[in-house]
């Protein structure tokens, strides 16, 4: 089984969106601001879903937001 | 900080607190010629002022940040508090067969109930620990 990581945008992304804080994406997505810093520093992946409506807050793509590298 | 780590940091030290009834015990049974007496009343002071301090506490949390308060736990606060119930489960169940294992060495009903509470008490501070721990490094 290969190894790897999830990668993410979501600070470029939120920076784009008129510097959105993390709080805003937090309540948009319905989670707690400190998941949102979690998952924007790679330390925690979220579930499908969670990802799916971050991808839908920025109206990107899925993998626009979230990438999986091989180690 | 969120609402839910500071939450489990107070339940963490009010749970030490009750560390106290156990020094007690400890005391009594380490001092030779103490008479054994029943620290119900202390046991109960000690329950009263752990219910009271965490409602006190909570509320005051509560209304200082009433939003996280209402919001419900979210995945990763649920993977969280369902991580730290594994080490505690462990915890409570080697305590329990040990607790057991006392009655075989002519420990009294007393002492079962004791070595119970303390396997209990030893596993909350374990779940509470590890949330702590892991809400500290973000996971």
């Amino acid at each position: 089984m290969s190894t790897g990581a999830i990668h993410n945008n979501i600070r470029r992304l939120r920076f784009e969106h008129e510097e959105m804080t993390q709080q805003v994406l937090a309540e948009r997505v319905g989670v707690t601001r400190q998941t949102v810093n979690a998952i924007e520093l790679g330390k925690y992946s979220p579930s499908l879903e969670v990802a799916f409506r971050i991808a839908v807050v920025f109206a990107r793509p899925l993998e626009e937001v979230f990438q999986y590298r091989r180690a | 900080m969120s609402f839910r780590e500071k939450s489990a940091w107070i339940t963490f030290v009010l749970l030490i607190g009750f560390g106290a009834y156990f020094g007690e015990l400890a005391r009594e049974w380490l001092t030779p010629g103490e008479p054994h007496i029943n620290h119900l009343r202390l046991f109960l002071a000690l329950i009263i002022a752990i219910v009271v301090l965490e409602v006190v506490t909570h509320v005051v949390l509560a209304l200082r940040s009433p939003q996280d308060a209402k919001a419900p736990l979210d995945e990763r606060e649920r993977l969280i508090a369902l991580r730290a119930t594994r080490p505690a489960f462990y915890v409570l169940l080697v305590g329990a067969f040990l607790s057991i294992g006392t009655m075989h060495l002519g420990a009294s009903t007393l002492m079962l109930a004791h070595c119970v509470l303390l396997a209990i008490w030893i596993a909350e501070l374990t779940r509470f620990g590890t949330q702590i721990y892991q809400y500290r490094r973000g996971q």
